[in-house]
Parts: structure tokens; sequence; C-alpha cells
């Protein structure tokens, strides 16, 4: 199918996102042909800044358009507390709970040497030295469930305790508002072996 | 439990095929690529939803059809079950009592089978990558936490390996990684292992008087556990996580220098001896076969005891193997209590005791005809 040159460079453009295809790509350019011309110019000036203005921060690694960031620049949040996830999104969905005052350490993957990741290739060695500088009492590891996130979690602590600070793993188990007769096996068995007294 | 009836739409060579069968012994005859075989695996499909002969399920498919399908009712626990197996290129939907199930891993376990073919003289011949199969399955089928934690302990393993490539090439020099890999693996393999240990505990109990029976008493069965490590099966996973955890220590070095992980539940094995000989090794073509024999009926007993009703057992071609006394004792094991399925080519193999009581069919290009 022929298209005009900057249509097809405009569909080549939207096959990069994850899940667009080639048809809704088409589809998609069509669409953007018929938008007002100004909303299409806000498009893609928020695209461009998107890009151009949000860096990593540099203390925890979280996506931001300050440095530091917003949640490490807050004197009200907890300095004492850091939570490690793997995924920027990981902290917006901790955010969302609204609960936790602490800050956060954002490392941008887990360790697979089957993938070539080693610690020095994520943000460990920032997250050790700002253990060194910050009066920090207490460590929540909160990677992923699976073996990488596991052993990910591993490693820091086994790097980290020596130095005396209390380092938590967070809890899996059952879903909350779920019904047991509807947990898989391994999850029930996980949730067993982490009861706690009433 | 035993299946009443079955229809297969569009299965291998089969168009459309409902058939009745009886509550005991049911003997298929036909000759050679009539669909002896193709219709035993429809019962294995419906049971495993997967094929003990190929991992591609289009394959099962009638080659000019869209789809197949495998229907059955199933009585156990005093009521008649509707069992659905639908395959297509999308991929396959199963149903439970009409009831569409999300997952395979909650169907599966609907219909106990145990299959008896040719190709299971590998579980004895065959190699120890075969007899962990057979262990793992068999436990599996009764302990979805097993499968978890065997999926866990392949995972780690890749990981581990590659980082003791990445050791032994000396791209990273820092061993703290190591240590984390090996305590997880660790806390997988003792349970995998101490899972084993009460499994093999069971099928003993078993396989053994099967076998002398079998045998007539001339055989004696022994089935012994072949651990990378120094453990006894007296040990609980504990104990089992103390040994492993020195030996990993001491061959650390030794790891790093071959590049790979060197011990562990994937480098273990069974041994079979049969009065005190290696079956595997100096057993003759019949110990063999009857030591096979013996733990598939062993299988039977266990289900039994896991799950209050007798699976449903299918002979593909190995009867006729057997001389007249194991066929009559095989056949008085299971007697009146399982269901049982047995194809052969020609009657004449089969002692006349057997075919008396038995449903007889003839098969002739994926036509079933009920003889009486």
């Amino acid at each position: 199918m022929y298209y005009p040159e900057p249509i097809s460079k405009l569909v080549d453009s939207f096959t990069k996102l994850p899940g667009i295809g080639p048809k809704t790509a088409v589809r998609l350019a069509f669409f953007v042909l018929n938008m007002e011309e100004d909303d299409v110019l806000d498009f893609a000036k928020n695209l461009a800044n998107a890009k151009r203005e949000l860096t990593h921060c540099s203390v925890c690694g979280h996506i931001t358009d300050t440095d530091p960031c917003r949640i490490c620049d807050d004197r009200e949040r907890d300095g004492s507390i850091i939570c490690v996830v793997q995924d920027p999104k990981d902290v917006i969905a901790m955010e969302k709970m609204k609960d936790y005052q602490g800050k956060y350490h954002v490392l941008h993957g887990a360790i697979s040497p089957m993938d070539g990741i080693g610690p020095e290739d994520i943000n460990v060695p920032p997250l050790i030295e700002r253990l060194k500088d910050e009066e920090v009492k207490e460590l929540i590891l909160a990677t992923n469930p699976n073996v990488e996130g596991e052993a990910t979690a591993m490693y820091i602590s086994r790097l980290v305790k020596p130095s005396g600070i209390r380092i938590s793993r967070i809890a899996h188990g059952l879903p909350v508002g779920g019904d047991l007769e509807y947990a898989d096996e391994v999850t029930l068995s996980k949730a067993l072996e982490g009861r706690r007294d009433l | 439990m035993y299946i009443e009836e079955l229809t297969l739409t569009n299965y291998r060579n089969y168009n459309k095929l409902t058939v009745s069968f009886d509550q005991k012994i049911n003997v298929i005859i036909g000759e050679n690529a009539q669909g002896k075989t193709n219709l035993m695996e429809s019962v294995y499909v419906l049971a495993f939803t997967k094929s003990h002969r190929t991992p591609r399920d289009k394959e099962l498919i009638k080659w000019d059809a869209e789809y197949g399908k495998i229907e059955g009712r199933v009585f156990k626990r005093n009521q008649s079950i509707p069992l659905e197996v639908v395959l297509s290129n999308k991929g396959k939907k199963v149903k439970f009592n009409h009831i569409e199930q999300k997952r395979l891993s909650e169907y599966v376990g609907s219909m106990n089978i145990v299959m008896f073919a040719p190709e299971d003289l590998n579980l004895v011949k065959g190699s120890p990558q075969e007899r962990r199969k057979f262990i793992d399955m068999e436990i599996g089928q009764t302990q979805p936490v097993y499968i978890h934690h065997l999926t866990q302990y392949q995972r780690i393993l890749k990981e581990r390996n590659a980082l003791l490539k990445d050791l032994q090439r000396q791209f990273i020099t820092d061993s703290t990684m190591l240590h984390v890999y090996t305590e997880q693996l660790i806390e997988h393999a003792s349970i995998i292992l101490e899972r084993r240990f009460l499994f093999l505990n069971k099928l003993r109990k078993w396989a053994n008087p099967i076998h002398e029976g079998i045998s007539q008493g001339k055989e004696l069965l022994n089935i012994d556990y072949n651990a990378s490590v120094n453990v006894s099966e007296a040990m609980n996973s504990e104990k089992i996580r103390m040994v492993y955890e020195q030996h990993f220590k001491n061959i650390e070095n030794k790891e790093i220098d071959r590049g790979t992980t060197l011990i562990g539940p994937h480098r273990d094995d069974l041994v079979f001896t049969v009065n005190d000989k290696n079956v595997q090794t100096y057993g003759s073509q019949g110990q063999q076969r009857t030591t096979a024999l013996s733990l598939k009926l062993a299988e039977i007993e266990l289900i039994y005891e896991e799950v209050g009703e007798y699976p449903i057992l299918l002979l593909d071609d190995v009867l006729s193997e057997l001389d007249d006394h194991r066929q009559s004792h095989l056949l008085n094991t299971i007697q009146g209590k399982v269901q049982t399925f047995v194809t052969t080519t020609s009657i004449d193999g089969i002692a006349h005791d057997t075919i008396s009581q038995a449903e007889i069919f003839t098969i002739h290009d994926g036509q079933l005809v009920e003889e009486r």
C-alpha cells in the first residue's frame, strides 16, 4: 500500500509504541490528520518535553523534572526509611497507596546473569553510597516476587546487613478483598508460610 | 472411575466416533495404522490436555479440519461427569461439567490415567532424565506446589549456571551473587528431595510386592535414590538443607572451574535393582519390562491412595509382549477394580481368560465395531 511520505513516517513512529501494530498505527496516523492543528502541535511538544525535561533523580533514580525529585526533596517525608523498587512505575503504585511516608530507591531492573545484568548494571552501587551518607534506619526491599527480584533482594540484603541497618522484605500472599477459594495453591502455601500471630 | 462414553470429532484419523465402554476390560483389536494408538492417545489427552506423543497440538487435529474435539463422560464418586477438550489452531479449551476451565492446571486431575506403552521401557532403559521426569510427573499430579518448587529451581539453576560461566571466564570476581543463588537453590532443592523421598517410600511399598507377584516370587525389586550429595531418606528438608549447604561450600571452586552447577536434584537418578543386580545394565528385556510394569501398577495404587478412586489403565500394544503368567497376574491385580483398555494387533497373543471377560472391539480405518 502506498502512502504519502509524511503519513508513512508517522505510521512508522506509531508502530514503535508498545501494543501498537501496523493496522492501529495507520488508524492513529489518519486520525492525527483530522485533528485540530493546535492539538497536534501540543501533542508533539508534550512528547518532546516528556523526553527532554524528564531525567532520573540523582538521589533515588525515580523519573523527575526537578533534581532531586519531589519525593527526595520533601522534608515532611521520613528519610530514615528507604523502599527499594525495580521500576519507576512501582513508585507510582506505592504512592497511590498514600500510606507510605518514607523515601524510595529505583533500581531500574533486576539482577539476571542469564540476561547479562549484574549488580553494577542496575542502580545498586548508588544505593550503597546513599546508605553511607544518609541517616537510614530501615531498608524495605520491594522487588518483584519472582526469581530475579528475590535474588536482587537477597543480594542487597547481604551487602547491607553488616552495616546494622534493619532490612525487611515485603510480604507475599493473598490479595485483599479476594476469596480464599480462588487463590492458587502456590499463593496459598506462601500465605500460610507468612502467617502471623493475632 | 471409568469412562462411560467417548466421542471424537476430527481427531487424528477419526471423523466422528462415539463409543460406549465396558466398566472393566476393553480389548481393541486392529491392524497397524488403523487408529488404535490414536484412540488411546485421545483418552490420554482428555485427562492431561496434552499428548504423550507430541508437544504440538496441531498434529492431533484431523489434517483437513479447523478444530478437533474429544468429549468423554467419566463416572466417578457416584456421578457421571462430562469432560471436553477442544483443540484448534488458536489454542485449546477445556470444559469440566460443561463449564469452561480457564486454567488447565485446574482441569488436569478431573480424570486420572495410568498409561503403559512400549516407550515406557525407557523408564528403565533410558537416560536418568526419563526417570526424573517420571518421578516429577507422578508427584506433580497430586501436589501442584511441588511443580512450583521445581520450576523455581530450574529458573534459579539457569541463572546460577550463567553466573558460574561469568566467574569461570573471570568476567566477574565477586562471589556474593553466587552465594545468593546457592541459598535460593538449596531452599527449593531440599524441599524437592524431601518430597521425592516421601514419594519413593510409597512407591516401594506397592511396587516391590507387585513385582514379586508378577515374577512368581523369583525376582526381588528394589528402588534406590542415587543422590548427588550424601543424604539419607530418613532426613527431613531441614537436614537435607544442611547437607547441601556444606557440600556446596566444599565444591565452590570446582564449580567455578567447570562453570556449571555440579550437584542438586537435576543430577540425581533412580536405580532399579532386581535380585541385587542393576536392571538398567544387567537386566534382560523381560526383566526390564516387568520392572516398568510393576512401577505402572504401583502408580495405580498410589493414585488410589491419594484420590480415593482407581485411575483408568491404558495398555497400548504391551499385553501381548508379556508371557501368559505375567498377563494373568496383571489382570488379576486390576481385576474388577480398574477400567482397562488393551490394544493389540491380534487376539492370539492374549490369554483366553482375559478375552472371555472382556468387551471386544475391532478397529478398521477409524471405525470401531463392537464385537460383543
